[in-house]
């Protein structure tokens, strides 16, 4: 029989029980720490002894911690105060803590299993001979990537930063968009070796606390050996995984996660990774970009319906031309059918196999463009471009009608705003392309209304994916249009919320000069 | 278990069921026109045009062979129309497709002589026919010789064909409207006709176009005649085809001739059973403006533009004057549907006269009545080539 899984195995350390001490004796605390830390070369032992007495201990791992920190407000202090050092009054934590350590954030347990956590995630444990409590020291002080444009949703207009792998900075850079107590940050931890970092972040009285009980639960079950990215969070609470709509959105950019918190919605950072989860998630969603709403309004519409105009290009132009061309030829303007035909006059495969072939070309050169160094980025391109841009057209192995359907189709996936919405509809062209092939139009509708089944009945955290559709009227100010600002006073409605108005009524400008308008 | 016994049954259902019709595009032989003539031993021979697509696109192998044929044409006898495309069928690699075909011709010698009775079913019954196809009768030769002129325009000479048509610069009749004149009480339908253009070198077939000539005349689905190409104008007038067309007019005491291009006109008419007689009264108006003055009238004077109007008129209602004569003593038919007017109108006078409907046919009295205005005179007032005194005002 296969082991099952447990979230502790014998060599979790069987001597750190939740409920074990350390000890007021110094040395046999330090020998505690070496059994534990065992072959951990990067974890420092930092004695303080006088007269050949250990009197400090200063426990903390080099690699996790600001040196600084422990030379200047822990190490400096101890020593100076080395000639005192059997003063009994100097002896307790307590001492330690309020008049010899000038850090900011410390903290005083006897837990071995806090100590160790603490230790392991960027502190110091300053322990004394006399006490059995230690002082935690925040010293945490790992290299940081510096805030930058996220390459993933990159705007003309807008707000350049954007999330980094450090979850402290990423809470900052939310804090500074929404400084208010109510911005919530619930802290998990997930992973038994990762022990990683994971905030609930919600504005309280705007999100709904049901929604906010029901990310809880679903964040606090997920059970597993290690968090490495938030995607990982995102296949333990997604509502339906076999789908291939994202029911989760996630970003990199700060501003669309404050602008989702506003809405009610909740977002889950994940520390060690810059893109962080909102829930719940939208069809629309997927269609929005946050330079929408930075835009003039009329140019965001329009950018709006270009895109709903190109998703449908993404999934049915293939489709399209391999049906009219294979079925309904007398679809097509004489002159074109002739022209169509010409094209394909040299060409030995099936206008489907042909479509396909070019297809799966053009993602290979799409994941290729991803995988190589930036430097031979360009060499891809222009090997695709000529390679099967053209020679693939004078071979009379692919016809010309096909490569400018790949074309449009391709630039068509990169006008939607969401890389991992894109991707789903990147793939569902492949379903449609098959039941074209075979079916013709009929097989393009009997998919289309799969496709609007699947969609019409998906959720997101109980949430409708097709929410505000149908009808909400005032949520409809943001879907098929982008209204202006001062006309969306209403938050989008999920579930309850206190605060449904935004702003109050009556704030169109126009050239009346500040002056009240009647 | 069971979704996924639904999910097999539910795609079984759509796999075995139906047929099925996939077929490359060029496994397909685009018909673009189709012919029926008689031959000399007075069979009956259906011709297709075929396009051939390779020739029709500049692309990169094909940039040399601009001596290739953009066409072809198949021709077989048979004993009907089906038959006789089961033979063109079999000398064809490619599936016929005819849902692309534009116009079908019919030969002047098998109009009159056969009639297309029995072509014309074979339209209606299969769905592979388009009712948008027009129909056309080719005037003083085989409709065979049509297909095979090579027209400079367009893809394949026959979009040409289509292309005139859609310009209704002269009569346009598909075979929806055939049909429903055809079946219809009191009308005798009309088509289109084309002829061939022989070039003036004679001999070289190459040089050859077709031009649009008038109108047919069919009676019992034989044709019975030909109205030219200023007679078709005046049967557009009666039958309310005219939409926009252009007329000149000679003014009076050799004055000159005055173009005018007509860019809104109307018909009304009435007929009606008056004892013995039958009598109808058409009314014509039109609105144009003048393009073309080769007279020393200065148009922009009002008198000048009644008087216009007047010669205007006069014409107009000369010119559908002697189209009707020549429908009701030469030809005999009542193409423009006098009777259908009774029909629709006066059902009970329609069931009185019925039965001997073409005597009297002959013998109505038609009454014209035309009224055209000049909504504009043209850029200049009075010819700009003429010194002011010369001018008429």
């Amino acid at each position: 029989m296969k082991a099952r899984y447990s979230a502790v195995t014998e060599l979790d350390h069987p001597e750190l029980e939740a409920n074990d001490t350390i000890k007021a004796d110094l040395e046999q605390n330090e020998t505690v720490f070496k059994r534990l830390f065992q072959n951990c070369s990067d974890v420092e032992y930092r004695e303080i002894r006088t007269a050949g007495r250990l009197q400090w201990l200063i426990v903390y791992i080099s690699s996790l911690i600001n040196e600084e920190v422990v030379d200047n407000h822990i190490v400096k202090h101890l020593i100076a105060k080395c000639s005192e050092a059997d003063h009994a009054d100097l002896r307790s934590a307590e001492t330690l803590n309020d008049q010899m350590i000038s850090a900011g954030s410390t903290k005083m347990t006897v837990n071995l299993k806090e100590i160790v956590s603490k230790v392991l995630s960027g502190y110091a444990a300053v322990l004394t001979r006399a006490d059995d409590r230690a002082v935690l020291v925040k010293a945490a002080g790992t290299k940081q990537r510096s805030l930058e444009e996220p390459s993933s949703e990159p705007v003309i207009h807008g707000p350049r930063d954007g999330f980094i792998e450090n979850i402290s900075t990423n809470m900052g850079l939310l804090r500074n968009r929404l400084r208010t107590p109510r911005l919530k940050m619930e802290s998990f931890t997930i992973g038994e070796l990762s022990q990683t970092a994971v905030i609930i972040s919600y504005i309280a009285g705007i999100a709904a606390e049901s929604l906010v009980e029901e990310v809880r639960k679903r964040v606090t079950r997920i059970q597993i050996d290690g968090i490495l990215d938030s995607g990982y969070v995102e296949e333990f609470i997604e509502d339906l995984p076999y789908s291939p709509f994202p029911q989760v959105h996630s970003t990199e950019r700060p501003d669309v996660v404050a602008a989702e918190l506003l809405e009610g919605r909740i977002a889950i950072l994940v520390d060690n990774t810059p893109f962080v989860l909102i829930v719940p998630m939208t069809f629309w969603t997927g269609l929005q970009a946050s330079e929408d709403y930075y835009t003039r309004w009329p140019i965001a519409t329009f950018v709006r319906w270009i895109r709903f105009l190109f998703i449908f290009i993404a999934v049915f132009a293939p489709p399209l031309y391999v049906a009219v061309t294979t079925f309904h030829q007398e679809m097509i303007p004489t002159n074109l059918v002739i022209s169509i035909a010409s094209a394909r006059e040299a060409v030995p495969f099936p206008a489907l196999v042909e479509a396909l072939l070019m297809e799966i070309t053009f993602e290979a050169l799409r994941e290729a463009g991803i995988r190589l160094p930036k430097q031979i980025g360009q060499a891809v391109s222009i090997v695709g471009a000529l390679v099967i841009g053209q020679s693939a057209v004078m071979a009379g192995i692919i016809s010309a009608p096909v490569v400018i359907i790949v074309s449009i189709t391709g630039i068509a996936a990169f006008t939607i705003p969401r890389y991992s919405f894109a991707n789903g509809i990147r793939l569902l062209r492949f379903p449609m392309l098959f039941l074209a092939g075979m079916f013709g139009l009929y097989g393009i509708v009997l998919g289309f209304l799969g496709i609007l089944l699947h969609v019409a009945s998906l959720r997101s955290f109980g949430e409708p994916y097709f929410k505000p559709i149908p009808l909400s009227f005032t949520s409809l100010k943001d879907t098929f249009i982008r209204a202006p600002i001062w006309a969306k006073t209403n938050r989008p409605i999920l579930g309850g919320t206190d605060n449904p108005y935004r702003e109050p009524r009556g704030q169109k400008p126009g050239p009346s000069r500040g002056e009240q308008s009647s | 278990m069971r979704p996924m016994l639904c999910t097999c049954l539910l795609i079984s259902a759509m796999l075995v069921s139906g047929c099925w019709d996939r077929t490359e595009i060029n496994d397909l032989a685009f018909i673009t026109g189709s012919a029926f003539d008689l031959t000399k031993d007075k069979k009956f021979l259906l011709s297709v045009q075929i396009a051939v697509p390779s020739s029709s696109q500049g692309g990169p192998e094909g940039a040399g062979n601009g001596t290739q044929e953009r066409f072809f044409v198949l021709s077989a006898t048979g004993k009907n129309t089906n038959d006789a495309f089961q033979k063109i069928q079999q000398k064809s690699s490619r599936k016929l497709f005819t849902a692309h075909r534009s116009v079908i011709f019919v030969g002047e010698a098998f109009g009159r002589e056969k009639g297309v009775n029995d072509v014309l079913d074979v339209y209606a019954h299969d769905p592979r026919q388009r009712l948008r196809t027009y129909i056309m009768v080719v005037k003083g030769g085989t409709a065979l010789e049509i297909l095979q002129t090579h027209y400079p325009f367009e893809q394949v000479p026959i979009e040409a064909v289509k292309e005139m048509e859609g310009l209704r610069s002269e009569l346009a009749v598909t075979l929806r409207d055939f049909f429903v004149e055809a079946s219809g009480e009191g009308i005798n339908p009309v088509t289109g006709v084309i002829e061939v253009q022989h070039s003036p070198g004679g001999s070289n077939d190459k040089n050859n176009i077709f031009k649009l000539a008038g109108s047919a005349l069919f009676k019992d689905l034989k044709v019975v005649g030909f109205l030219d190409g200023v007679d078709t104008d005046g049967f557009m007038w009666a039958t309310d085809r005219m939409k926009h067309g252009r007329v000149s007019t000679e003014l009076p005491n050799g004055a000159g001739i005055v173009g005018v291009m007509l860019n809104h006109a109307d018909r009304k008419i009435k007929a009606e059973v008056i004892g013995d007689r039958i009598k109808v009264n058409i009314r014509l108006s039109g609105q144009g403006s003048l393009v073309e003055n080769n007279s020393a009238l200065d148009i922009s004077r009002p008198k000048n533009v009644a008087l216009v109007e007047k010669c205007l008129e006069k014409t107009v209602q000369k010119q559908v004057r002697s189209t009707i004569d020549k429908l009701q003593r030469q030809y005999k038919v009542d193409s423009i549907g006098f009777g259908r007017d009774i029909y629709q109108n006066r059902p009970k006078q329609w069931n009185a006269v019925k039965s001997q409907w073409d005597p009297k046919y002959q013998n109505a009295e038609v009454s014209i009545e035309v009224k055209i205005q000049l909504k504009g005179s043209g850029m200049a007032g009075p010819p700009l080539q003429l010194k002011d005194k010369e001018t008429i005002h």
